[in-house]
C-alpha cells in the first residue's frame, strides 16, 4: 500500500492539486473578503467535497446512492450536539461523526449488498434511508434548531466570527478528497470498483468479492461525509432536522452524474458551476419561483442522460483524446 | 500417476420442476483437454455454472484438487484456481484491454504496476498486438473479445480453465487461431481445460476426451472418435453424423 | 389501550378500499417495469400531475372528477407516448444508473413545475357527487372511497382480462417475458413499449381522478403515491395484476391498521420502514412468478 501512496504523489498529481489549492485559496481575495460571498464560496466547496465523495460510490462503484445527507447529517448532528450540549471540541466530534456515519453505512450496506440489492432498489432504499433518519431525528428533537455556541475566534471549538477559517478548512479537505479520488482510481480498489460497475458477474468470476468492495466504497464515502458534517454545522451554526435534506442528496448525485461518472475533473467542475448557478438563481429568483433550481437540475440530468451520458467528464475526455491522439487518459 | 484435478459427483440441479442436471459425475485429469458437448438444453451450461459457483446444486459435490468446493461463491472459486470464460461476451466496455486483464491479475498481484506488467505479458502470449492494448472494450472485434476474455481469466493464474462456447460466432481462421492458443495454454502453462462447446469441428479437434450430455444426463464418454460413433450420441443429435 | 372493535373493522374496510386504489396506482408502474425493465422514479408524480389535470378539467367544465377521465386519459396516453419517444427510448440501452437518474430528473421536472405554477396550495375540485358518509351501525365510511375502491377493482379485473385473454395482452406479456424471442416472432418491440408506457401513464390519470373524489391535489403528493407504488411493485414482483392486487390490499390494510392502532403521524415512517424491510427480504417480490 505504501508504494501506491508514493506513486500518487508524483509530479503531475502534485502540480494539479497545487493548482486547485492556489486557485481556491486566492478566491477570498478576489471576492474582497465579503462575508456573504465567502459563505457562498464555502457552500460551493462543500458541495464539491460531497460530490467527490459521492464519486467513489457512484462514479467508481456505480451505485446510485441517494443518501448522502443521511451521512452528512449524522456526522453534523454528532459533532454539533456534542459541542452544543457538552462543549466537546469538534476535533473529537468530527472523527466521531465520521465513525457514526461509517457505522450507519455498514449497518445498512452490509445486508443491502449481501442480498444483492442494486440499481433501482438500491436508489430507492437509499432515498428512503435519508427520510427515515430525518424522521427519527425529528421525532427526537422536533423542529427545534439547536444553536452552536458563539466564539469570536476559536480553533478549539471551530467557531469563528468570520467564515474564512472554515472556508480554508474546507479547501484543505477538498484537496484531500481530490487526492483520495486520484489514489483510489489508480489502486487495486479503484480497478476492482471499475470492474464491479461494468459487470458484477464477470468481476466475481475474476475473484473479486463484489459485496466487500462495494462496502469499502460505501464506507469511504460515508466517512468523508460524516467528517465534513461537523464543518457543515459549524458553517450554518445550527443543528436541525433540515440537515437531512433528501433533495440535497439527490442534487449531489445529479452533480456526480452530470460531471461524468468517475471523472474527477468533471465532477469538480460540475460541482462548482452548478452550485454557483444555483446560488445565483436562488439569490435572484428564489423567492418568486420556489424549486426553480431543482427544476433546472431535473432538466439537466434528463438532457445529459439522453444526449451525453458520459457527462462533462466525457466531454473533457474527448478533447483530451483529440490532443493526445487516442490514448487512454 | 495422473492427478484428478476435478471430481464432479452426482450433481443434481433443479429449476422449479425442471431438472437441468440429473445425477452427473465425471473426473478431469490434470493437464488434459476435456470437451463437454450436447444438444441444446442438455444442461452443459448449468453444470458449468454449478462448478464455477454461479449455481448451488441441490445434490452432489464438486471436488477441486481434493478439496470440496461445492456451493462456494464464484469469487472464492476463482481464488482457489478455477477460471472461466463467457458464452455471451461480457466485456468491460469502458475499460481498456490492458486494464481489463490487469483487473484479473490483481487477484494474485496486490501491486497495480506489477499486475499491469503481468497483464501485458499475458496479452502478448495470447497474441494481441501492443498497439491494441489501450483500446476500450467497446472498440474491439469479436475475436479480440474472446481473446481478452481468455487473457483476463488467465491473469488469475488458474489451474483449471473452463471455456463456455468460446468458438461461437467465429470464422474458421479465427477458430484455428483460438485452438492454437488453447493448446499453448495447456502445453506451456500447464492449465487443464474443459471446453463446453457447440461447434463440433472445433471441440472434436482440440479435445483429448469428450463427455456428452443429453437432457441433463451424461450419455457418453470417451475419445472423440469413439463418441462420434456412439449410437446414443448420434440419436441425441437427431441422426446428424458428427464430423 | 382499549380499542373499539368497531374502529378496527372500520379501519380494515378503509384499508381494503385504500388498498384497491393503491393497486390501481401501482398497476401502471408494474406494467412499465414488467415489460420494459424501466424504473420510472417519476411514477408518483404522474399521479400528482393527473390530480392537477383533473382539477383543471373539473373546475373548467364543472363536472364530477370521475367524468374528467374522458379528457385526461387520452391526454395522458398521448403524453406517455411522447415522453417514451423523447426520453425513454433513447436510454433503453444505457446503464441502469443513467436510466434511474433520468427518471429522477423527470420527477424533479414534474414536481417543481407543479410547484412553480400552483405553489404549495392544495387544490380541490368544486364538488364531487359521492362525498356522502355512509353509516352502517357504528361504522362510518365515505361513499366516495367505496366508489373509488369498486372502480379500482373493476379496472384491475379489466386489465387482468386484457393481459391474459386478448391478443394484444399476450403480445405485451410475450415482450415482457423474452424480448428477443418476441422480436423474432415479428412483434414490433418499440410499438409495444410505446403503447405500454402510454397505458401506464394513462392509468395514473384514472387513479388520479378517483383520488380527487375524496382528496386534494398538491405538489407533494407524488412522493407518497410513488412510494406506495414502489412498495407494491417490490412486494408483488412480477406476479401480474393478481400480485399487484394482493400487495395493494396487504399494504392498504397494514397502513390503515398502523395508523389506527399506533399513530397517524407515523404513517410515512411506517411506510418507509416497511419498504426497507421488503426490499431486504424479497427483492424479487413476495408473489414473484419465478
Amino acid at each position: 500500500m505504501v508504494l501506491v501512496r508514493v506513486k500518487a504523489l508524483d509530479r503531475k498529481t502534485i502540480t494539479q492539486l497545487l493548482v486547485v489549492l492556489i486557485i481556491f485559496s486566492l478566491l477570498p481575495f478576489v471576492l474582497g473578503f465579503n462575508t456573504y460571498y465567502i459563505y457562498l464560496a464555502a457552500q460551493v466547496v462543500l458541495t464539491a467535497i460531497m460530490a467527490l465523495a459521492w464519486n467513489i460510490i457512484g462514479g467508481y462503484a456505480g451505485q446510485l446512492d441517494l443518501a448522502a445527507t443521511a451521512y452528512l447529517g449524522i456526522g453534523g448532528a454528532i459533532s454539533g450536539l456534542l459541542l452544543a450540549f457538552y462543549k466537546i471540541t469538534p476535533w473529537i466530534g468530527m472523527p466521531l461523526g465520521a465513525l457514526a456515519a461509517i457505522g450507519l453505512a455498514v449497518m445498512v450496506g452490509y445486508p443491502t449488498f449481501r442480498f444483492g440489492i442494486k440499481e433501482v432498489w438500491y436508489a430507492l432504499l437509499t432515498a428512503s434511508l435519508v427520510v427515515i433518519i430525518q424522521r427519527i431525528f425529528w421525532l427526537i428533537y422536533g423542529s427545534t434548531e439547536i444553536y452552536l455556541p458563539y466564539f469570536e475566534w476559536s480553533w478549539y471549538y471551530l467557531r469563528f466570527g468570520r467564515y474564512e477559517p472554515l472556508y480554508y478548512m474546507l479547501v484543505v479537505m477538498l484537496v484531500f478528497v481530490l487526492w483520495l479520488n486520484i489514489v483510489i482510481k489508480r489502486s487495486k480498489l479503484g480497478y476492482y470498483l471499475a470492474a464491479i460497475r461494468e459487470d458484477e458477474l464477470a468481476a466475481e468470476a475474476l475473484g473479486i468479492d463484489v459485496r466487500r468492495y462495494k462496502l469499502y466504497a460505501l464506507m469511504i464515502y460515508a466517512g468523508i461525509l460524516g467528517f465534513v458534517g461537523g464543518i457543515y454545522v459549524s458553517l450554518t451554526s445550527i443543528v436541525t432536522y433540515r440537515m437531512f435534506n433528501p433533495w440535497l442528496a439527490i442534487v449531489i448525485a445529479v452533480i456526480g452524474l452530470v460531471g461524468g461518472l468517475g471523472s474527477i475533473t468533471g465532477v469538480l467542475t460540475a460541482a462548482v458551476i452548478l452550485r454557483s448557478i444555483e446560488e445565483y438563481l436562488r439569490g435572484t429568483l428564489g423567492a418568486t419561483i420556489p424549486g426553480l433550481y431543482l427544476l433546472i437540475y431535473g432538466l439537466l440530468i434528463v438532457l445529459v442522460g439522453v444526449l451525453k451520458p458520459e457527462g462533462l467528464g466525457g466531454l473533457i475526455e474527448s478533447i483530451r483524446r483529440r490532443f493526445r491522439g487516442g490514448s487512454y487518459g | 500417476m495422473v492427478n484428478r484435478i476435478l471430481s464432479v459427483r452426482n450433481i443434481v440441479k433443479r429449476f422449479g420442476g425442471l431438472i437441468a442436471v440429473n445425477d452427473v459425475s465425471f473426473d478431469v485429469s490434470e493437464k488434459e483437454i476435456l470437451g463437454l458437448i450436447g444438444p441444446n438444453g442438455a444442461g452443459k451450461t448449468t453444470l458449468f455454472n454449478c462448478i464455477t459457483g454461479v449455481y448451488k446444486p441441490e445434490r452432489g459435490k464438486v471436488f477441486f484438487m481434493g478439496e470440496d468446493i461445492t456451493g462456494l461463491p464464484p469469487h472464492k472459486i476463482a481464488k482457489k484456481g478455477i477460471a472461466r470464460t463467457w458464452q455471451k461476451i461480457r466485456p468491460f466496455r469502458k475499460i481498456s484491454i490492458v486494464d481489463t486483464v490487469t483487473i484479473g491479475a490483481l487477484l494474485r498481484y496486490g501491486d497495480v504496476d506489477r499486475a499491469r506488467e503481468e497483464a501485458e505479458s499475458i496479452l502478448e502470449f495470447i497474441g494481441i498486438p501492443k498497439d491494441r492494448f489501450h483500446k476500450l472494450g467497446s472498440e474491439i472485434t469479436l475475436i479480440e473479445h474472446k481473446l481478452v476474455d481468455l487473457a483476463r481469466a488467465l491473469a488469475t493464474k488458474p489451474k483449471l480453465l473452463l471455456l463456455d462456447e468460446v468458438a461461437a460466432g467465429l470464422r474458421p481462421h479465427e477458430m484455428l487461431r483460438l485452438a492454437k492458443v488453447l493448446t499453448r495454454i495447456r502445453d506451456e502453462l500447464g492449465i487443464t481445460l474443459i471446453v463446453v462447446e457447440h461447434v463440433m469441428r472445433f471441440v472434436m479437434n482440440i479435445s483429448e476426451r469428450i463427455i456428452v450430455m443429453h437432457e441433463g444426463r451424461k450419455i457418453s464418454e470417451g475419445r472423440p472418435e469413439e463418441v462420434a460413433n456412439d449410437p446414443k450420441v448420434i440419436e441425441a443429435y437427431l441422426g446428424t453424423k458428427l464430423i | 389501550m382499549v380499542v373499539e372493535p368497531a374502529l378496527v373493522v372500520e379501519s380494515l374496510i378503509n384499508g381494503v378500499l385504500n388498498g384497491l386504489l393503491y393497486a390501481l396506482v401501482a398497476l401502471g408502474l408494474a406494467l412499465i417495469f414488467g415489460v420494459m425493465d424501466i424504473i420510472n422514479f417519476a411514477h408518483g408524480d404522474f399521479v400528482m400531475l393527473g390530480t392537477y389535470f383533473t382539477y383543471i378539467v373539473a373546475t373548467a367544465l364543472l363536472v364530477d372528477p370521475t367524468l374528467t377521465v374522458f379528457i385526461t386519459v387520452p391526454l395522458f396516453f398521448l403524453l406517455g407516448i411522447a415522453i417514451y419517444r423523447a426520453v425513454i427510448q433513447p436510454i433503453l440501452g444505457s446503464e441502469p444508473l443513467i436510466q434511474i437518474a433520468v427518471t429522477v430528473g423527470l420527477l424533479m421536472i414534474l414536481r417543481n413545475t407543479a410547484l412553480a405554477i400552483f405553489h404549495a396550495e392544495p387544490r380541490g375540485v368544486p364538488f364531487t357527487v359521492f362525498n356522502i358518509p355512509l353509516h352502517i351501525g357504528p361504522i362510518t365510511i365515505v361513499l366516495s372511497r367505496v366508489v373509488a375502491g369498486v372502480i379500482s377493482l373493476a379496472l384491475l379485473f379489466t386489465m387482468h382480462l386484457l393481459l391474459t385473454r386478448t391478443t394484444w395482452g399476450i403480445t405485451v406479456r410475450a415482450t415482457a417475458d423474452d424480448r428477443e424471442a418476441a422480436q423474432l416472432m415479428g412483434i414490433n418491440i418499440r410499438k409495444v413499449y410505446a403503447v405500454t408506457f402510454g397505458l401506464g401513464i394513462a392509468l395514473t390519470a384514472i387513479a388520479a381522478s378517483l383520488i380527487m373524489t375524496f382528496s386534494r391535489a398538491d405538489p407533494y403528493v407524488g412522493l407518497l403515491y410513488g412510494l406506495l407504488s414502489w412498495v407494491i411493485v417490490a412486494m408483488g414482483g412480477l406476479g401480474g395484476v393478481i400480485g399487484v392486487l394482493y400487495s395493494g390490499l396487504i399494504l392498504g390494510i397494514i397502513e390503515s391498521l398502523g395508523m389506527t392502532l399506533i399513530s397517524a403521524g407515523a404513517r410515512e415512517l411506517f411506510l418507509y420502514l416497511t419498504f426497507l424491510i421488503i426490499i431486504w427480504l424479497r427483492p424479487r417480490g413476495l408473489f414473484a412468478r419465478r
